[in-house]
């Protein structure tokens, strides 16, 4: 009998949890679509915020592309080191010492809090560097941010790579470099790809990191890397905290969560293709 | 001809490798440097345990212990409501759902994991603490508790996939053994599959931990960010919402500027710590 309530309780609990996580998606989900989806317009995606205080009217044209500028560049950087780090561990690495210790560093990395790598861009990038508070500064403090997301991923994806195509081509007498850019990487291209656009989308949501280096309430689009942009997530941040415009906040919390959801489902559209070529 | 280029592309991947790594560092020793001008004036054991925050007025004024509990209390409260939940739908989706809908549900979670921080600290501003404000009749639903359920939701994604990860394992483990002998799926779950897991348990919190702890912006919209002793209900202060906030309005070069690298840096600390453990437990919970 008390068997009978134990099982009971317990698939209870799974199912309690199950529909908790499922209604918490859909309310978010739900939230900012019903109330952002009465206030968007075309005129709010392709005009500057304008009005008293600032922001109260108009568009949030800047913002958008300042933050796919700065996801931009944030991918570039921290793609480029990425690849490097994942392709020496997997390929170049002789040693398991190494490679631990690599694994390490990079959990390390992907445990500093944003927050703290804002400061770091601030005291290196912006003050050190003398970049000021740019887009590129931004830009850069949002790659280190995503460097440890991506290379983690892309890591897997070549260690997943068939060794038995790989010792033929070492049988065959074919450099390591050779190897890698005709035959690992054209297979792993999707994997590599679908690692940058997701890093992409967590670092077009990223507010903490840029707050320091280079997010301002307003400028217009950036006309080079050192201008100040404006970036979504902040000026959502500051629609709200300065409780300038609730309408406004609502549109662009819609705005930002569906350009993110756009880059996730290309990410996933590329992964599952692989998949289908593979098997 | 091939073979200089050979060389040469090694080198150049050793080379970035290093450079990535030396990333680390880079952050570390910075911090750590606009720390140090800091601790010249005010000893380390004060500055942690120094129960006034106010920057205003004398050094020894500039003390985070308060700060310290609050972001502690913000994240144990998110971690006890998020770790049941989370295990629960990780046994669920391990030992009941396959296939197309396993898939659609780890899409949906995956949402959950990408939806950016400050669009949750908005809604938590705008639905959480409104509704305690308006029916517990708080005079500010700004609190401890918000925070904490906010980020309960944020680190629900990590905890799950974590512990999925693992249990999914010793299911397909164990599953056509206990099939034959009758077993019930539930009794297979409760009784082999989540004692198993129970080191992915222990990574899936200390995962969450370190995530709690180092959130800045949905933390910040929801909890006041007032430096007191924190309770349930009240206002507090977290170290990365205190960075956030404070940073802007800091002198560039004063003690109150290098405060608060200091506390970044004492924040950076526990959280290099917990990603060790992580690291480690992790490594230890997937060998077997």
């Amino acid at each position: 009998m008390r068997k009978m309530e134990n099982s009971r309780l317990f698939k209870l609990w799974m199912v309690v949890s199950t529909l908790i996580v499922l209604i918490s998606v859909g309310f978010i989900i739900g939230y900012i679509v019903l109330n952002g989806i009465k206030s968007i317009s075309l005129d709010f995606i392709i005009s500057s915020p304008k009005g008293l205080p600032l922001g109260s009217e108009g568009g949030i044209l800047p913002a958008i592309v300042g933050s796919l500028l700065l996801m931009l560049i944030a991918c570039g950087f921290a793609s480029f080191l990425a690849l490097a780090t994942a392709i020496y561990v997997v390929f170049y690495c002789q040693s398991s010492q190494i490679e631990n210790i690599v694994h390490i560093i990079v959990q390390c990395m992907a445990g500093v809090p944003s927050i703290v790598i804002g400061l770091f861009g601030y005291t290196f990038l912006v003050a050190k560097l003398g970049l000021g508070r740019s887009l590129l500064s931004a830009g850069l403090t949002l790659g280190v941010m995503v460097f440890p997301f991506i290379e983690v991923r892309i890591e897997k994806s070549l260690q997943e790579f068939s060794t038995a195509a790989l010792q033929s081509s070492y049988a065959l007498g074919v450099s390591k470099a050779y190897t890698l850019f005709k035959l690992v990487l054209p297979q792993c291209k999707e994997d590599i790809v679908a690692a940058i656009t997701l890093a992409g989308g967590f670092a077009m949501g990223a507010t903490a990191p840029i707050i320091l280096t280079g997010a301002v309430i307003f400028a217009p689009i950036p006309s080079s890397l050192s201008s100040p942009v404006m970036a979504l997530p902040f000026h959502l941040y500051i629609l709200t905290g300065e409780g300038i415009s609730l309408e406004k906040a609502y549109a662009t919390a819609l705005v930002l969560i569906t350009l993110i959801f756009a880059i996730n489902i290309i990410s996933i559209a590329l992964t599952s293709r692989r998949k289908e070529v593979g098997s | 001809m091939y073979k200089v280029l050979d060389v040469a592309f090694s080198k150049l991947i050793k080379l970035l490798t290093i450079f990535s790594l030396l990333l680390l560092a880079f952050v570390v020793v910075f911090i750590f440097r606009e720390s140090v001008v800091f601790f010249k004036e005010v000893s380390v054991l004060s500055f942690i345990s120094g129960r006034s925050w106010n920057p205003l007025l004398a050094a020894d004024n500039l003390g985070i212990f308060n700060i310290i509990l609050g972001t502690l209390y913000v994240s144990l409260v998110a971690i006890i409501l998020a770790l049941p939940i989370g295990v629960g739908m990780a046994l669920l989706l391990a030992g009941y759902v396959e296939g197309r809908v396993r898939a659609i549900i780890r899409g949906i979670i995956d949402i959950l994991a990408g939806i950016p921080s400050v669009v949750y600290g908005f809604i938590g501003l705008l639905v959480l603490v409104k509704w305690f404000e308006t029916r517990l009749d708080l005079s500010s639903g700004e609190s401890v508790l918000a925070g904490g359920i906010l980020l309960a939701v944020m680190v629900l994604p990590y905890v799950i996939s974590t512990c999925h990860e693992s249990m999914e394992k010793a299911y397909r483990r164990h599953a056509p053994s206990s099939q034959a002998l009758g077993v019930s799926r539930s009794y297979l779950l409760r009784e082999i599959v989540l004692p198993e897991s129970r080191r992915a348990i222990i990574a899936a919190t200390v995962l969450a931990l370190g995530r709690a702890m180092g959130e800045t912006m949905a933390v910040m919209m929801v909890i006041g960010n007032a430096p007191i002793p924190p309770t349930l209900l009240g206002k507090c202060q977290t170290i990365p919402s205190l960075i956030a906030l404070e940073m802007g309005m800091a002198e560039v070069g004063s003690l109150h500027y290098h405060s608060l690298f200091a506390s970044g840096l004492v924040l950076m600390a526990v959280l290099l710590a917990i990603n060790l453990v992580f690291y480690f437990v992790r490594r230890s919970a997937f060998m077997k």
